[in-house]
Formats: structure tokens, C-alpha cells, sequence
């Protein structure tokens, strides 16, 4: 028993922000101060990492960036959990949100509390700040965030005289309408394969699913609002008001083919949206996501930050790096030079950069940063992520294919996913105390 | 990382219901004897007609994708032809995409696999030679070691041997890949039993009666005997190294380096996600040229393959 309790001591938060800060966050700071200078090895699968690398050592001679493209998905981290424990890692690399606290939480990522720390408090607003703060200790820096927003087929919602929902019940009444004015035709989607939208919409809703508390964690995936969330969709999928099917090309192919005519998606869909559906251009308009009482609410399908992992050998040129891709304007420049990114930068002061680097003609140019900026202002503040996400994640994805079938509802769906997480999380030694 | 398997699959509910009718009918069947044939020629055609279409529907869909654009891809059922033919295009984009990285990708594959895997057989054929005709002490012992590699799958491998490269200075190097993939344990197994089916030992004997060393008497005498069997060797290797897929992926973050099935990932993962569309596209173009000289190899090569695969099958 006593063994047990230090083993998860060990593992909790308060634990390791102690010890990270004994180890390893005083180091940049200490160093003698010297021009920042050296080689910076980058590690991104994010579109433009190669134009924002080429950018970076244009304007600073002295550092000398290095860019490899790796692929994306669980793959990437465990490789980049490999080469952490190797000491192989790169300076800088990407980490979505939702693995963030997996790689602060073991340890595998530097403290950037000191670093970049006020950076990130001064620059980047608390709906974000949230998801690279964990026991009161910054761990990475948001590039940009993924605000939900309601995508729908205008020529097919006037054809057909249906109104644009702004609440629940009328999305409900929507999918009905749908399915009414054209038997093929869903006004929804519920991903089989990537349970990133479910989890935000049970954010939006108020959900919290983890708390990261002094000494422990409490995880609660089907609370009240998930389970809210959950049923409703659930029931939308097995009356097939929306379609069940996976967020690759099938649900592509439902697009090109008018089978899908609204979904709820986040800000950078939409430029994935006219890049894949080019034909369909001046069809689609994107509105605020619906939300349960019809006042704005938000939460995060997406969106990635920049860490510094363990044994970086250069970590003052690596933050240098990091601070000028996620808050210069001309680093946000260089993410969107492309002019197929619609990405939402989560420093709101970049908003001006990535507006104008973005045509909206496709949307009849509807201003899509305008609906971004109060999508993200509304993002529910409260919410965390968990350390052992890969799990988590993977428990959900296992079961997802079978809610449409009726096999399994979407409320045990999440109760089972949270069971998973659970044990995963005592195995690796964390104290949870709820539910 | 291979995904997990999902743990809740139902039960499978087996012999059971399959088991209940049989008696019953099997007392009819017995006596006319052709109904029985026919029944078993049929159940055999059937079952190879879906193995058949197992293998073939994928590479049915491969082939129609690759020839269609963007707006068919998603536009158009995924087993009829596009309304134009797309695939020149395809090609020429494929090819001059990130300033022609899949060229490099091919040649590095056929590099890891094309001489990684002869290496491999030529050091397999030898060690399984000298296993079978050399007498030396720690033989056997020897021999189970090399037998207790070929049940550790290479997967499992990985990522150990990412923390000997790392700790060698390897990690992300062309060695890292090339290197492992010399060690084919199966191989020196296969070699043995071939050695031992295929080269005779008086044949040795007067080879070495004629003054022939040992390492001529192998070079000269009894690996062109060997042939079929290195050939096999080759094979096996060639497609494992050509298929391994997570010992690229720990070992090399630098796209140059990268074999094909890794770069395809590459393309293939982040493609919808983030809005490049035409990355997948190239991941589909990029699979049917790859899977190619795949076809090439064997098809070349078969011959051998079919004698290496039954040798010793009698003796």
C-alpha cells in the first residue's frame, strides 16, 4: 500500500512540476547569456513547416533551422517517445493539444515556464492558455486553435426553405428536414474513426473530463453535459438523421456527392473543405455551431502547439524559434503562404495575417474570420486534457462504428472509454480519485 | 505503431450451429459418391474465387483511383472508371511533387530492400551452408540461437535496436535501415535445409580430394547448387524489408532518407486533415507505382521461388 502511494506520487502532477523545475527548467536561464546561435532540428507534419523553417533562417542568420517532415497520427508519438527516451530528439517539435499533458506528465518535454512562459501568458487568451498549462506550468505554445463552427449547403438549405440551426433542438428538426427534402441527403455526421469532434462538442456543451488536482486527477468522460452530448448524437445516428462513417474519404465522397449537406466542423475545415471539394464553390456557407440554450459556446476540434523536448541541445535558439512561428507576424506569414490554410491563429493579434492570406470567395466571402474569432471567444474555459490521450482516444475510435448499429450506446461508449482510461492511468502510476 | 485490436469482438460463436444438421445429410451423400466430389470441386472454386477477390479488389480499386482527378476520386464510385482518364497527370505530379522526393524514395526501398536483401542471402546461404556441411564446436547450440531469432517477430525488434543506433550514432543514417535488414535468421534456417537436400556431400568430398579450399569448394561447387534456394532467400527478405514499415518509422526523420511505404504515410496521414487533397491523390498514385516492381521481382523470379518452395518436399 505505502509503496503504491509514492509510486503515484511519483506520477502526479505536483510531484513532477517539483521535480521537472529541480532538473531541468532552470537550465536556459542559468546558462551564461550569449547571442542565440546554433542548429535547431524541427520536427512538424503541419503544412507550411517547411516554407515557416525556410522563412525563419532567411531573417536570423545566426540560427540555423533544420526541418524533416514525419508523418502524423499516434505514430508520430510514439516516435517521438522513442526518440526522447533515445536521446535522439529533435529541438522543437509538434504536439497537438490532446497529447500535450501525456508528454509533460512523463516527463518527456522541457518546463518552458521560464522561457517562454510570459510569452505565452501575455500573448494568448486563457481558452488556450488552458491547454498548455498544466500544474501551474507552461509546456508548450499554441500555434493556432480550432474554434467550432457549423458548415451547411446554402443553395440546398434555401432550395428547400430550411432554416440555419443555432440550437440543438433545431439542428435535430434540421437533420429531419434533410432527410425530408432528399431521401439521400444527411445534415450531419458522426466520425467513426476520429473521436476528436465528439469530444469537443461534449466541451462545448460543458463537459470537463479530466481535472488535474495538487496531488491526483479526476476523470469524468461521461458527466452530465457528455452524457447529454452523447445521447443526442447517438440518437441522431441510429435514427440515421446523420450519417455514421469515416472522417477520410468516405465522408469526402458523401460531400461530393450531396449525400452530406451540413456538419459541424472547426475553422481550419474550411480550407480543407474547398481544397477537396473545389466544384462545389459558392454552394457552402459556414454559420456559428448550434449550441443547447442558443448563446454562444464553443469548443476545440483541433489545433497544435510547439514544445521543446527533453534533451534538446539547444534549447534558447529552439524557444527563440518557437516564439517567432507562433507570435511574429511574419512567422504566421510563412504558415499560410500557401493561401489554402484557414487555420485560426491562437494568438487573436494574428488574426489580420491569416485573414488576409485566406481568400473566401468559395464561401461567397462571407467573413469566416469574424465568425473564428467569436467561436473562440466563446470556447468554454474549464477544460483539460488527459495524460494518457492515446488511450483514451483509442477506446473511444474501438466502439464509435458500432452506436449507429445500435450495438452500443454513445453514453456507454464513453463510461467504457473512461474505464480504459482509468486503469491505464493507475497502471502508469497517477493517483485518480474520481469518479 | 500497429493499431491496437479491438478488445470487445463478439465471441465467435463457432462449430456449433454448423455441427447440428450434418448428420442428416452426410447418410444421403455418402452412397452416390459424385454429388460429394461436386459439392467439394464447388466449395474449393468458391472459396478460391474469394480469396481471389480479396486479393484483387484492392488492387482493383488502386488501379481505377489512379487513374482519376481529384473531383472523381471523391465524385465516383471507388470500383468504376473516372469520367476521364487522369493518369498521366497523376504520374507527372507524382513525380515532381516536393521537388521529386518519390523518385528518392523508390531508389532508397530498392537500396534497404534490393541490396540489403541479397546481402542478406548471400550471408544466410553461407552460414546455413556451413551449418549443415562444416563441423565446428557449439554447432547445435548455435543453431537454436539462430532458431530462437526466427521466432521474435522483427517488429518487436524495433525498438530496441533504436536504442543500440542511438546509442551507435546511427539513428536517422541510411545504415539503420540497411543494417538490420542483413540479419535473416529464417533465411540461414532455410539455407541449412537446403544445403542438406541440395548438395550432396561426395560431391564435396571430391572437391576437396581435388584441392579445393573450403571457401572455394562453397563458391564454386555448391552455391551455384544453392541457387533456387538463394534465390527463395532473396525473396522472402526482399518483400519483409520492403514491407517493414515501423523500423523506418522509429529510426529516420529525415524525408531523404525515407523508403517509399513511409513517404506514402507520410503524404497519406495528413492529407485530409489538413486540406491537401492532392497528397492523397499522390499517396494512391504513389501506392501503384510502388506496389510494381513488386510484381516485377516475382514475376521474374517466380520460377525459382515455386522449385525453392517445394525442395525437399520429397526427399
Amino acid at each position: 500500500m505505502l509503496r503504491r502511494t509514492t509510486a503515484a506520487l511519483a506520477g502526479s502532477v505536483a510531484a513532477l512540476s517539483l521535480l521537472v523545475t529541480a532538473c531541468g527548467g532552470a537550465g536556459p536561464d542559468t546558462t551564461p547569456s550569449k547571442a542565440t546561435t546554433g542548429k535547431v532540428t524541427f520536427w512538424s507534419f503541419l503544412k507550411g513547416s517547411d516554407h515557416v523553417a525556410e522563412a525563419f533562417n532567411r531573417s536570423h542568420p545566426d540560427i540555423q533551422v533544420t526541418f524533416e517532415n514525419v508523418p502524423s497520427n499516434q505514430e508520430y508519438y510514439s516516435k517521438l517517445t522513442n526518440a526522447v527516451k533515445a536521446g535522439t530528439a529533435p529541438d522543437v517539435a509538434v504536439v497537438e493539444y490532446p497529447h500535450l499533458p501525456e508528454f509533460a506528465t512523463q516527463g518527456k518535454i522541457e518546463d518552458l515556464s521560464g522561457t517562454l512562459g510570459p510569452v505565452v501568458k501575455e500573448r494568448f487568451p486563457e481558452a488556450v492558455r488552458q491547454l498548455v498549462d498544466l500544474g501551474g506550468r507552461t509546456w508548450g505554445v499554441p500555434r493556432d486553435v480550432a474554434p467550432l463552427l457549423l458548415m451547411y449547403r446554402k443553395d440546398f438549405f434555401t432550395r428547400h426553405k430550411i432554416a440555419v440551426p443555432t440550437t440543438w433542438d433545431a439542428y435535430r428538426t434540421m437533420t429531419e428536414q434533410v432527410r425530408k427534402a432528399d431521401p439521400d441527403a444527411r445534415g450531419g455526421v458522426l466520425f467513426t474513426d476520429n473521436p476528436g469532434l465528439l469530444t469537443a462538442l461534449s466541451w462545448q456543451a460543458g463537459a470537463k473530463w479530466f481535472d488535474a488536482g495538487q496531488d491526483s486527477w479526476q476523470v469524468t468522460l461521461d458527466d452530465g453535459p457528455s452524457k447529454r452530448t452523447a445521447a443526442y448524437w447517438g440518437d441522431l445516428a441510429r435514427e440515421d438523421l446523420v450519417r455514421s462513417l469515416s472522417a477520410a474519404d468516405p465522408f469526402w465522397t458523401s460531400i461530393q456527392k450531396n449525400r452530406t449537406v451540413a456538419y459541424v466542423c472547426a475553422s481550419w475545415c474550411a480550407g480543407a473543405h474547398q481544397a477537396t471539394v473545389p466544384d462545389q464553390k459558392g454552394k457552402w456557407a459556414v454559420a456559428p455551431v448550434p449550441t443547447w440554450d442558443g448563446k454562444p459556446a464553443s469548443g476545440m476540434y483541433g489545433g497544435s502547439s510547439f514544445v521543446i523536448p527533453k534533451g534538446s541541445g539547444n534549447s534558447r535558439a529552439a524557444a527563440e524559434f518557437i516564439k517567432w512561428i507562433t507570435t511574429d507576424p511574419e512567422g504566421m506569414k510563412a504558415w499560410v503562404s500557401s493561401g489554402t490554410s484557414s487555420m485560426f491563429p491562437a494568438d487573436p493579434a494574428l488574426v489580420p495575417v491569416t485573414k488576409a492570406a485566406f481568400g473566401t470567395e468559395y464561401y461567397g466571402g462571407q467573413d469566416l474570420y469574424a465568425l473564428g474569432k467569436a467561436s473562440y471567444d466563446a470556447v468554454r474555459p474549464g477544460w483539460a486534457w488527459g495524460p494518457v490521450m492515446g488511450a483514451t482516444n483509442t477506446a473511444l475510435v474501438d466502439r464509435l462504428p458500432k452506436v449507429a448499429g445500435g450495438t452500443v450506446s454513445l453514453p456507454d461508449v464513453l463510461t467504457l472509454a473512461e474505464r480504459t482510461t482509468v486503469a491505464q492511468m493507475k497502471q502508469r502510476g497517477m493517483r485518480v480519485t474520481a469518479p | 505503431m500497429t493499431t491496437p485490436s479491438t478488445l470487445p469482438t463478439a465471441p465467435a460463436p463457432a462449430p456449433a450451429p454448423a455441427a447440428v444438421p450434418a448428420p442428416l445429410p452426410h447418410r444421403r451423400r455418402r452412397a452416390p459418391k459424385a454429388p460429394s466430389a461436386l459439392l467439394s470441386r464447388a466449395g474449393v472454386t468458391a472459396l478460391l474465387a474469394l480469396a481471389t477477390l480479396y486479393t484483387l479488389l484492392p488492387l482493383t480499386w488502386l488501379l481505377l483511383s489512379s487513374t482519376k482527378s481529384r473531383a472523381d476520386l471523391f465524385g465516383t464510385n471507388g470500383f468504376a472508371p473516372g469520367r476521364d482518364m487522369h493518369l498521366a497527370e497523376n504520374l507527372e505530379q507524382l513525380f515532381t511533387a516536393d521537388g521529386g522526393v518519390y523518385l528518392r524514395w523508390i531508389l532508397n526501398t530498392v537500396a534497404y530492400a534490393g541490396v540489403g536483401a541479397l546481402l542478406a542471402a548471400v550471408f544466410s546461404v553461407a552460414a546455413g551452408y556451413a551449418f549443415d556441411k562444416l563441423a565446428f564446436p557449439g554447432k547445435e547450440r548455435l543453431f537454436s540461437l539462430v532458431l530462437l531469432g526466427v521466432m521474435v517477430p522483427g517488429t518487436a525488434l524495433a525498438i530496441p535496436l533504436f536504442l543500440l543506433a542511438a546509442e551507435a550514432g546511427l539513428v536517422n543514417t541510411f545504415w539503420s535501415v540497411f543494417l538490420p535488414g542483413l540479419v535473416f535468421p529464417f533465411g540461414v534456417y532455410l539455407a541449412r535445409v537446403f544445403s542438406a537436400s541440395y548438395v550432396p556431400d561426395e560431391v564435396l568430398e571430391a572437391a576437396r580430394m581435388d584441392g579445393a579450399s573450403e571457401f572455394r569448394a562453397f563458391r564454386t561447387i555448391a552455391f551455384p547448387m544453392l541457387a533456387p534456394g538463394f534465390v527463395t532467400i532473396f525473396l522472402f527478405q526482399f518483400t519483409q524489408i520492403w514491407n517493414s514499415f515501423f523500423l523506418p518509422l522509429v529510426m529516420l526523420s529525415d524525408q531523404d532518407l525515407y523508403p517509399v511505404n513511409l513517404g506514402l504515410y507520410v503524404w497519406y496521414s495528413s492529407a485530409l486533415s489538413q486540406g491537401h487533397p492532392e497528397d492523397y491523390l499522390l499517396a494512391v498514385v504513389g501506392s501503384l507505382v510502388a506496389v510494381a516492381p513488386l510484381i516485377a521481382v516475382f514475376l521474374m523470379l517466380q520460377r525459382f521461388w515455386k522449385s525453392g518452395m517445394t525442395a525437399g518436399a520429397v526427399k
